[in-house]
């Protein structure tokens, strides 16, 4: 009973890094419908901006948080205006070019820091908490803590703000939201700046749990997919549960069945659950009748 | 714009590619297969300066055969990617090549170098069919994974054992590995040996490289309650490994580690306090015994000098030794046909201690190098000490923090 | 920014009415002689490099990609079914192929009937439930597909030889499929090429493709119509996955070391069909053929002489070029090539 409850709880831990990278795309997906294949390694990006300030200026990355997210807000920006708005109508090439930019990203971290891994140490990461026969991480905590606040913040902001309103209506129905006057590209910038700078948080909370490589991007993007499309389209909180799913059955899986299945076991249970309920967890009925190419 | 640069570019490539014709006479050119793009480039390219050192060095005696060496890089990270670069430096008039970090592109690059009847030397890659297969062009300076596989079963039997006041027979071992082929083949030695040796192998698990998360794996571990926990692993997933038994409270009496655990960034992660006690099976240090491996400090030195900083792995050293014995070894031939190369190196026996890294020389009827041992290191206050073999170590090196706090 | 409404058709999107049917052919009625001739031209470069052993081995890839490309756009660019499964059916054929001819040694050539036949199956198998979903989310469930089958292919050892993969040792003859001479397999995986545009073609002209692209363009519609959807996208797909099974085969004879990273890699094999057809035009006879004519040789191009410069410095240009291409092209090769001479005609 007491390895249950531990693994359990290890499971719902990494529930909570897999929702803090998975909001972040949820919004790019949900609102663009673009399946934005670069959003891994945006968030390795964003950690090796978080080291840069951790190996130079000596900054915790929970302190350098405050620096990173705003770089990454004008990088995700950036993105939505040289590579998706560019892209509008065609959504196949929008992905297209995101994988472009995948390489891009990766390939130009791997040249300059020739692929050397990194990390980084903090006083916080030594810490555990022991409640009888579970340990607790404290970063990895606090991750989940994190991630929590994020996702009922941004469902929050979702459902009362002007703004917020204005997104899910594109997010319903696109038609409708521009004759009711949403202005897309902003909305869109927002959107995309805020997935960007969602990734720099998740870096600052992955920072002191992962070795950094160029590559680490990749490891968490197909899960963040997976996370996604269970959550449903476009629901933040959809996202979040869908994180915590995902983490709880990949940490059962892998203690009770074996580690090295427990990948294909959750995504075997993944695409059970998506045939069974195809609109997700908590996605609005027939979202996934949208399809790719789907801007009616 | 695009257009007009790539065809600079490649005017540019072929007119260093014809400059290259012109002197090819007077050079002995040796194609360098590994990766030099993708995620393992960093390790690739620190081959290559282990080759790059010893072909200077060769060169600044006189090169082989009266020829100056000259390397070309050839990047390969797929079996695709290397049968395209073994054609490609085989255009380009490479006589020998030399490798590799992957085990999958050694198998496919060797292979197709056999089709141009041009030897194959490997340094460095691990999996133990490599040599088994029979190659007519294939040669291993550099240990197999059933030697990485021997050296931690004498770590455990002969290092651990006694410092946990133990028999053989009485200690348990977890076996943990990653599930490429690199991990798994020397797992497989290992149980294997393990076993013979009386050992209680108490669970073998294994996992993927790029798993985000790893507890699961830590606590099956934990729940087999091993005297010695021993892993085969990548960096990233070795220094997770190490970070998630600290959260997990997962501390075994003794730690084995290969492929991982004596890195800068392992250093950098866990602390020397983390770190100390921990044992690791690796390629031989630069800084081990000068009695055990003449040499070794010179070639840091080199490096230090050419590179502006240390090795990040031990692996250049390795390749290094690799690379001067095959230019002894083509010296010896006369020239660099592999029937002829072959022959050359059944011939070479040189005990072990001969070479800069304390390796000997003496293959076997597979062209499996007998006396590639790899060393133990342990970390003391953050530093790496060789402690295995006894002869590598340094004067008044002992086994510490057995069993670990 | 003050725009609060923009221009229809600039950022929403109704602007798509151009009439991709008639991109894609019009089929029927257009003559089939000039694709032989272009299939004609694509193959004279194996006469050409004949003597270089690196470009020929190039081409022999390229070929092979071409075609493997070719095959996905059946179903993914006539059919609209965006599938990242396709690596399962490449990695099928590979195993099938090369273990028929290991354990068994049965000839290659004929190995790749049943690796086809298996490929199909297993297609049809994946498709029941997973057509169910559309646009991204099918997309991103046969990606797992995917990995759960490189997973399997790993752990799975005594059928696949695990992660230890599968050695073809190198023994030259016809009946082997194996040759000493590098142009015999540019040839081999040319006629490769060949038979998928040959299909492709012959499939757009028959009831099943105009079904399909009906399927494309509203699958609600279709249905209504009196068309049947499922059936019809299942069929595309085992077509698609039978030839894709086939390309998998020539694979595993020309490289001779299959293992499941290798096999089942994202970047190099699974992704990089749908890279290759978008960046030479979806749904077009010969989008996927000139986006592997143009990615696979500069890949190698770039690699050769950048990446002793620079670690991994021939993927950010390949990057680069990619965003580009996608910029400026945004229906890839072929609708460019379009619009340019519609413009001419205007």
């Amino acid at each position: 009973m007491d390895t249950f409850l531990n693994i359990l709880v290890a499971g719902l831990l990494l529930g909570g890094i897999y929702s803090l990278v998975s909001i972040g795309l949820n919004l790019v997906f949900g609102v663009l419908r673009v399946v934005n294949f670069a959003h891994g390694a945006v968030v390795m990006v964003a950690l090796y901006v978080t080291y840069f300030f951790y190996a130079v200026f000596g900054l915790d990355p929970y302190i350098a948080v405050v620096l990173v997210v705003p770089i990454m807000f004008v990088f995700g920006m950036g993105i939505y205006w040289f590579i998706l708005r560019p892209l509008q109508d065609e959504p196949m090439m929008q992905t297209f070019a995101t994988f472009g930019l995948l390489i891009v990203l990766q390939n130009t971290v791997l040249a300059i820091t020739r692929g050397e891994p990194h990390s980084m140490n903090t006083e916080l990461s030594r810490l555990v908490f022991s409640i009888g026969p579970l340990n607790v991480s404290a970063v990895r905590a606090l991750s989940l803590v994190v991630a929590t606040i994020i996702a009922g913040g941004l469902a929050a902001a979702l459902r009362y703000t002007l703004t917020g309103k204005a997104i899910r209506g594109l997010i319903q129905d696109r038609p409708v939201g521009v004759l009711m006057g949403i202005n897309v590209r902003q909305m869109y910038t927002l959107c995309v700046g805020m997935s960007a700078a969602l990734a720099g948080v998740a870096a600052a909370l992955l920072a002191p749990i992962y070795s950094l490589s160029p590559g680490l991007g990749d490891d968490f993007i197909l899960p963040a997919f997976a996370v996604v499309v269970l959550g449903g389209l476009g629901s933040t909180m959809g996202a979040y549960f869908g994180g915590l799913l995902v983490g709880i059955i990949e940490a059962l899986a892998g203690f009770y069945i074996d580690p090295t299945l427990k990948q294909a076991i959750w995504f075997l249970v993944f695409i059970a659950v998506l045939i069974l309920r195809p609109s997700g967890l908590m996605g609005r009925l027939g979202a996934e009748e949208v399809g790719l190419r789907g801007n009616a | 714009m695009f257009a007009k640069r790539l065809l600079m570019a490649s005017v540019l490539a072929l007119s260093v590619l014809g400059s290259t014709a012109i002197h090819a006479q007077d050079k002995l050119k040796i194609g360098i297969i590994n990766p030099f793009s993708g995620s393992l480039a960093l390790y690739g390219d620190q081959l290559a300066r282990g080759y790059e050192i010893a072909a200077e060095e060769q060169n600044a005696h006189g090169g082989v055969l009266g020829k100056q060496i000259e390397l070309i890089r050839g990047d390969a990270g797929t079996p695709q990617q290397a049968i395209a670069a073994v054609q490609r430096l085989q255009d380009a008039g490479v006589s020998a090549f030399i490798g590799t970090y992957i085990s999958a592109v050694s198998n496919a690059a060797s292979d197709a170098a056999a089709q141009y009847d041009k030897i194959y030397w490997d340094t460095n890659a691990l999996a133990q069919d490599l040599t088994d297969r029979g190659l007519p062009n294939f040669i291993r300076s550099g240990p197999s994974a059933g030697l990485f596989g021997e050296v931690a079963t004498k770590a455990v039997v002969e290092l651990v054992a006694p410092a946990l006041a133990k028999s053989p027979k009485q200690i348990r071992v977890w076996i943990e590995h990653e599930d490429s082929i690199y991990g798994t083949s020397i797992a497989d030695r290992e149980r294997q040996l393990l076993t013979q040796a009386g050992v209680q192998v108490v669970g073998v698990g294994s996992h993927a490289a790029r798993a985000i998360d790893l507890t699961d794996s830590v606590l099956r571990a934990k729940g087999a309650t091993p005297d010695v926990w021993l892993s085969t692993s990548y960096q990233p997933d070795g220094t997770l490994l190490l970070r998630t038994m600290r959260d997990q409270g997962f501390k075994p009496p003794a730690i084995v580690m290969i492929g991982a655990g004596d890195s800068p960034d392992a250093l950098q992660a866990l602390g020397a306090d983390g770190l100390s006690g921990l044992l690791i099976v690796t390629y031989p240090a630069a800084e081990q015994n000068q009695a055990y491996g003449p040499g070794g400090h010179e070639f840091l030195e080199t490096y230090r000098k050419k590179y502006g900083r240390d090795p990040l792995v031990p692996h250049p050293l390795t390749a290094y030794v690799g690379a001067k014995m095959l230019f002894e070894t083509i010296a010896a031939a006369g020239g660099t046909g592999p029937a002829a190369v072959r022959a050359a190196a059944a011939k070479l026996n040189h005990p072990v201690g001969t070479y800069a890294n304390g390796f000997g020389a003496k293959f076997d009827a597979n062209f499996q190098n007998t006396l590639a041992l790899p060393t133990v290191v342990q970390w003391q206050s953050g530093k790496l000490l060789t402690v295995y073999p006894v002869q590598a170590s340094l004067p008044g090196t002992k086994i510490t923090d057995l069993p670990r706090k | 920014m003050d725009t609060a409404i923009p221009r229809a058709g600039e950022a929403d999107a109704p602007a798509r009415q151009t009439p991709t049917i008639q991109r894609t052919g019009g089929p029927a009625s257009r003559p089939v002689w000039p694709h032989l001739l272009g299939l004609l031209v694509l193959l004279l470069p194996i006469y050409l490099l004949r003597g270089n052993p690196f470009w020929i081995g190039i081409l022999a890839f390229t070929y092979l990609f071409a075609g493997l490309a070719a095959s996905w756009n059946i179903i993914a660019g006539f059919g609209g079914q965006f599938s990242l499964a396709h690596g399962v059916f490449f990695g099928v054929g590979a195993y099938t192929v090369a273990l028929l001819y290991l354990r068994a040694g049965i000839s290659p050539w004929l190995g790749l009937l049943p690796a086809m036949l298996l490929g199909a199956v297993i297609s049809a198998l994946i498709s029941w439930p997973t057509f169910r979903l559309r646009g991204p989310f099918f997309a991103i469930a046969t990606m797992a597909l995917n990995e759960v089958a490189a997973v399997f292919a790993n752990y799975f050892d005594h059928l696949t030889g695990g992660p230890r993969g599968l050695l073809i040792p190198f023994r030259a003859g016809l009946a082997n499929m194996i040759f000493v001479e590098r142009w015999k397999y540019a040839l081999l995986t040319g006629m490769f090429m060949v038979l998928v545009v040959i299909v492709s073609l012959v499939l757009l002209r028959s009831r099943l493709g105009y079904y399909l692209l009906a399927v494309r363009e509203d699958e609600d519609a279709a249905r209504a119509a009196g068309i049947p959807a499922l059936r019809v996208k299942i069929l595309g797909m085992m077509i698609s996955a039978a030839l894709t099974a086939m390309g998998g085969g020539l694979f595993a004879m020309f490289v001779r070391v299959i293992d499941p990273p290798t096999l089942f890699s994202l970047q190099d094999v699974g992704v990089k069909f749908a890279l290759l057809t978008l960046i030479g035009g979806m749904g077009t006879i010969w989008g996927p053929v000139l986006g592997a004519m143009l990615i696979v040789p500069l890949e190698n191009f770039l690699r050769t002489w950048l990446s002793d410069v620079l670690p991994g410095g021939h993927y950010i240009v390949l990057g680069l070029f990619m965003i580009l291409a996608a910029r400026f092209m945004k229906r890839g090769v072929v609708g460019a090539y379009l619009t340019l001479i519609r413009r001419r005609r205007a």
